[in-house]
C-alpha cells in the first residue's frame, strides 16, 4: 500500500494529485490557488494541498510521478528547430533558454519540493498519463481509450487498449500532425487566446456555416482510415507550437484582430464566425474518424477520451451518439491537469496498488470555509446571516430573478464549475444572460452558459441525459424545453450537467421543484474575468465585492452586499 | 518623482498610442496588486485583516476596470483595432515577503502610485485632456486612502519595528531591481552565445532537413 503524487507542470495547467492505499484522494489545479489562470509553475501550492488533504507529509510519500518524459520533450523541442532552423532561430532560443533552464531539471525540483530523494521521482509518458486519467476514472475493465491534445512528447494523438490494471499503446500520430496544434492556430487566426479561446471558438462556431470546410481541409487532411495529416506549411511551426503563418491568411483571408469587440451584424465577424463553424465541422469529423479507428482497432464497447482536444463538447456528444460504443467517458479535468492524476494512478499500480473505484465526483479539492467566510464577510461590514435552509433560501432568490454565487464543500477538479463554485440564476429568463455576460462575465455576448438539472428530471428537458457524460458536463445536449432560452445556445443545445447526490446544488434544484418551478438552473463557473474559479471563502468574497450579483452563499452563510 | 522618471513619463504619453499602452500598463498593474491582495486575504490569520486587503484589491479591481476602459477609448482615438490580452504579473509578495513586509511593500506602492498620479493628473490637465486627468484624480484619492490605510496597518502589526521593517523592504526592492537588471543582462549574454550555437548547429539542421521525414 502506498502513497503516490502525480504532478503535471511546465506548460500550462500545472496541478497535483494523490493517491493513497489505491484511492485518489484529492486533486487540484495550481491556478486556483495561485490565482493565476493556467499557471504553468511547479505547483507548489497544490502540492501542498493535496499532502494536507492527504493527512500525510512529503517525505511519507513512496513516489512522485510527473506526467511526462522531460528529456524527450527537449529531444523534441530541439529537433523541432533544428528541422525548421533558421527561422526558428528566435522561437528555439526561447525554448532552449525554458527548457535549459528549469523544465529539464523538475525531476530533481519535485524531489526538493515534495522533500523526497530523487530516487523516488519518476515519470511517465505525457499520453500515458492522459490514458490512465481516463480509463481508471472510467472504472472499467475493458476499453478503447483515445487521447488528443497539442503535443506531448512527440505524440499528439493516441490510440490505447486499456484492460484491468495496464495500458498499451496500440497506435500513434506525431508532432507536427496535431489536431490541438490545428485548432490551437485558428483560435489564434481568430484573435483569441490559445488555451483558452478555445472555448469561444466553440461558441462563435454556432453563429456560423462550415463554408470554409473545404478550404480548412487543405490544412486538415482527413484520411479514410481516420488518421489526419496537417499541411505544416499553414502552420508557423517555426515561431512555436500555436501560431499559424501567411499562408493560412492567404487562404482565409486576414486574420482578426487580437481584442477587437465582436458584433456579428457585420459581415467581416459573420466570416470569422463561418471559418470558426468550419473548423469545429472539422475537427468534430477528425475526432469521430479517431473514435471509430480506436473501436476498430481493439472491439472494445467503452470509449474513454482524455487530452485537451476532449474539451471539445460537441465533437463528445457526436462520438457518443455516431462512433458505435456503447459507453463513452470523458476525464472532468481532460487537459493536461488531468495528467497529473492519471500519472498518480499509474505510479501506485506501478507500487502494486489496486486501481482506483470508478471517479464519481470531481469534487477533490480543498473544502471551503465558512466559519472563516463568516468572519471575514463580518470584518466586511456586509450582511451575514446563517440560514437554516440555504437550498431553499437560494431557491427563492432565483425564483425572483436575482443571481446567486455559491461556494460550497471540495472545490472541483477540472475546468468545469459543477455546482462548487458556481455562479446560478434562473435557466427561463432570457434578460439573465445578457445580463451576467455583460455586467459580471463581461466576456463576448455569443458565450453559452450551461445547465445544471437533477439527473432524475433531465430526460423531460434535455435529449441523451442524464447519462456519464453529463455528471462533468463533458457533452452537449439538445434542448427540448423552448422555456430554456438563457442556458440555450444558438444550435438549439446546451452543455447540460446532470447533478446527483445531496450536494447544495442538488438540494437546491429539489427545493425549484418542491416550488413547481423548473429543477433547473443556469449555472456558471464562479470567476471573474481572465482569473480562475475561485477556491476559498476570501476569493468568493472577493468576486462579491467586485461583481454586481446579489449573493452570495458559502454554505449555509448568507452574504450580501450591505453598507461597507 | 525624479527628473528621469519624469521625463520618461511624460515620453510614454507622446501619441494616443503610447497613451492607450501605457493605461493599459497600468490597468494590468493593478490587477496584479488585485490578486496579491486577495492571495493576502486568504493568507493572514486574521479575518479583520483579511476584511482590510479584500476591500482594498476591490478598489485595484475597479482602478484596472477603469485604466482598461480608459486605454480602449485611447485605442480608438488612436485607430488600433484592438490588443491581445495581457496577463497581469503575479508576485505572490505575501508569501515571499511575510505579513509585516507585505504591508510596507503595499505601503510603498501606493504612496509611489499616488505621487506618479498627481503629476500625470497635472500633466493632462494641463493639456485640457479633461478626462483622462479626472482618471487619475479619482485614482489618486484612493491611492491616499490607503496609503494611509497601510500606514496605519503597518505600526498595528509591527509597533516599534515599523521603520525597520520599512526599510527591509526598501532594500529587497532595491535587490529586485538588481536581480531585474541581472536578469535583462543575462539575455543580451544567452542571445549571443545562441547565435553561436546556431552557426555551429547550421549542418547539423541542413542534415536534419535533408533526412528526416515531414
Amino acid at each position: 500500500m502506498s502513497a503516490v503524487l502525480g504532478v503535471s507542470a511546465g506548460y500550462h495547467d500545472a496541478a497535483a494529485a494523490l493517491v493513497i492505499d489505491g484511492a485518489i484522494v484529492a486533486a487540484v489545479q495550481e491556478e486556483r490557488l495561485s490565482r493565476v489562470k493556467n499557471d504553468p509553475s511547479l505547483p507548489a501550492r497544490a502540492i501542498a494541498a493535496c499532502l494536507t488533504m492527504g493527512g500525510i507529509e512529503g517525505r511519507a510519500l513512496d513516489r512522485v510521478v510527473f506526467y511526462e518524459d522531460p528529456y524527450a520533450k527537449l529531444e523534441r523541442v530541439l529537433v523541432s528547430g533544428l528541422r525548421t532552423f533558421p527561422r526558428s532561430l528566435r522561437h528555439l532560443s526561447l525554448a532552449l533558454s525554458s527548457q535549459l533552464g528549469d523544465k529539464l531539471w523538475v525531476l530533481d525540483a519535485l524531489a526538493r519540493a515534495c522533500g523526497v530523494p530523487r530516487a523516488r521521482v519518476h515519470f511517465v509518458r505525457h499520453h500515458e498519463s492522459h490514458a490512465a486519467s481516463a480509463f481508471f476514472g472510467a472504472g472499467v475493465p475493458r476499453a478503447a481509450i483515445l487521447t488528443v491534445d497539442g503535443v506531448g512528447e512527440w505524440t499528439t494523438t493516441a490510440i490505447h487498449l486499456g484492460e484491468g490494471s495496464a495500458i498499451h499503446m496500440l497506435e500513434s500520430i506525431e508532432h507536427p500532425h496535431s489536431l490541438g496544434l490545428f485548432y490551437a492556430a485558428l483560435t489564434a487566426y481568430l484573435g483569441f487566446e490559445v488555451n483558452e479561446g478555445e472555448q469561444k471558438v466553440m461558441g462563435l462556431a454556432a453563429f456560423g456555416r462550415p463554408t470554409r470546410r473545404e478550404d480548412l481541409e487543405r490544412v486538415c487532411r482527413l484520411e479514410r482510415d481516420g488518421r489526419f495529416a496537417l499541411a505544416t506549411e499553414y502552420l508557423a511551426e517555426h515561431v512555436g507550437e500555436i501560431a499559424f503563418s501567411p499562408r493560412l491568411e492567404a487562404l482565409l483571408g486576414p486574420a482578426r484582430s487580437p481584442g477587437a469587440p465582436w458584433d456579428l451584424t457585420r459581415a467581416a465577424d459573420r466570416a470569422y464566425a463561418d471559418v470558426a463553424a468550419s473548423l469545429a465541422s472539422l475537427t468534430e469529423d477528425a475526432m469521430l474518424g479517431l473514435a471509430r479507428r480506436a473501436r476498430s482497432l481493439t472491439g472494445a464497447d467503452v470509449l474513454c477520451l482524455a487530452g485537451g482536444v476532449a474539451l471539445n463538447v460537441v465533437a463528445n456528444a457526436r462520438i457518443a451518439r455516431e462512433a458505435g460504443f456503447a459507453r463513452v467517458f470523458v476525464h472532468p479535468a481532460p487537459g493536461d491537469a488531468g495528467g497529473a492524476l492519471g500519472a498518480a494512478i499509474l505510479g501506485a499500480i506501478a507500487l502494486g496498488d489496486p486501481r482506483p473505484a470508478a471517479l464519481t465526483s470531481a469534487a477533490l479539492g480543498p473544502a471551503v470555509d465558512a466559519a472563516r467566510g463568516m468572519a471575514v464577510a463580518r470584518a466586511l461590514g456586509l450582511t451575514v446571516a446563517r440560514v437554516g435552509d440555504p437550498a431553499a433560501a437560494i431557491a427563492e432568490r432565483l425564483g425572483r430573478g436575482e443571481v446567486v454565487a455559491l461556494a460550497s464543500g471540495r472545490l472541483e477538479w477540472g475546468p468545469r464549475a459543477l455546482g462548487q463554485r458556481s455562479l446560478l440564476a434562473d435557466p427561463t429568463l432570457p434578460d439573465t444572460r445578457d445580463r451576467i455576460n455583460r455586467a459580471i462575465k463581461r466576456r463576448e455576448p455569443f458565450r453559452p452558459f450551461a445547465p445544471s438539472v437533477l439527473a432524475t428530471q433531465a430526460a423531460s428537458a434535455f435529449d441523451d441525459a442524464p447519462s456519464e457524460l453529463t455528471r462533468f458536463m463533458t457533452t452537449v445536449c439538445r434542448v427540448r424545453d423552448p422555456a430554456l432560452g438563457a442556458v440555450t445556445h444558438e444550435d438549439g443545445a446546451a452543455r447540460t450537467h446532470t447533478v446527483e447526490g445531496d450536494g447544495l446544488l442538488a438540494r437546491v434544484l429539489e427545493a425549484r421543484l418542491a416550488r413547481g418551478e423548473k429543477p433547473i438552473v443556469l449555472n456558471t463557473s464562479l470567476n471573474g474575468r481572465g482569473e480562475p474559479i475561485c477556491a476559498g471563502a476570501e476569493d468568493a468574497l472577493g468576486f462579491l465585492l467586485s461583481h454586481p450579483i446579489d449573493a452570495l452563499y458559502i454554505e449555509d452563510v448568507a452574504i450580501e452586499r450591505g453598507s461597507r | 518623482m525624479s527628473l528621469v522618471a519624469r521625463t520618461l513619463g511624460l515620453a510614454s504619453w507622446a501619441s494616443p498610442a503610447r497613451t492607450s499602452r501605457r493605461l493599459a500598463l497600468f490597468a494590468l498593474a493593478e490587477e496584479g496588486s488585485m490578486i496579491d491582495l486577495r492571495i493576502a486575504a486568504r493568507l493572514t490569520s486574521s479575518p479583520e485583516r483579511a476584511a482590510t486587503y479584500l476591500a482594498h484589491a476591490a478598489d485595484e479591481e475597479r482602478h484596472a476596470r477603469m485604466f482598461g476602459a480608459h486605454a480602449r477609448e485611447w485605442a480608438e482615438r488612436a485607430g488600433l483595432p484592438g490588443a491581445a490580452p495581457e496577463h497581469a504579473d503575479v508576485e505572490h509578495l505575501f508569501e515571499r515577503l511575510g505579513e509585516e513586509r507585505f504591508v510596507a511593500f503595499v505601503h510603498r506602492g501606493e504612496r509611489r502610485g499616488r505621487v506618479q498620479f498627481e503629476h500625470y493628473r497635472d500633466h493632462f490637465a494641463r493639456r485640457g485632456e479633461e478626462k483622462t486627468a479626472a482618471l487619475f484624480g479619482a485614482i489618486v484619492e484612493d491611492e491616499r486612502r490607503h496609503e494611509e490605510t497601510s500606514a496605519a496597518l503597518l505600526v498595528a502589526l509591527a509597533g516599534p519595528r515599523a521603520s525597520r521593517v520599512r526599510v527591509e523592504v526598501a532594500l529587497w526592492e532595491a535587490w529586485r531591481t538588481w536581480l531585474r537588471l541581472g536578469r535583462a543582462l543575462s539575455g543580451v549574454v544567452y542571445a549571443l552565445a545562441m547565435a553561436v550555437v546556431y552557426v555551429l548547429s547550421a549542418p547539423l539542421a541542413l542534415a536534419m532537413r535533408l533526412r528526416a521525414p515531414r
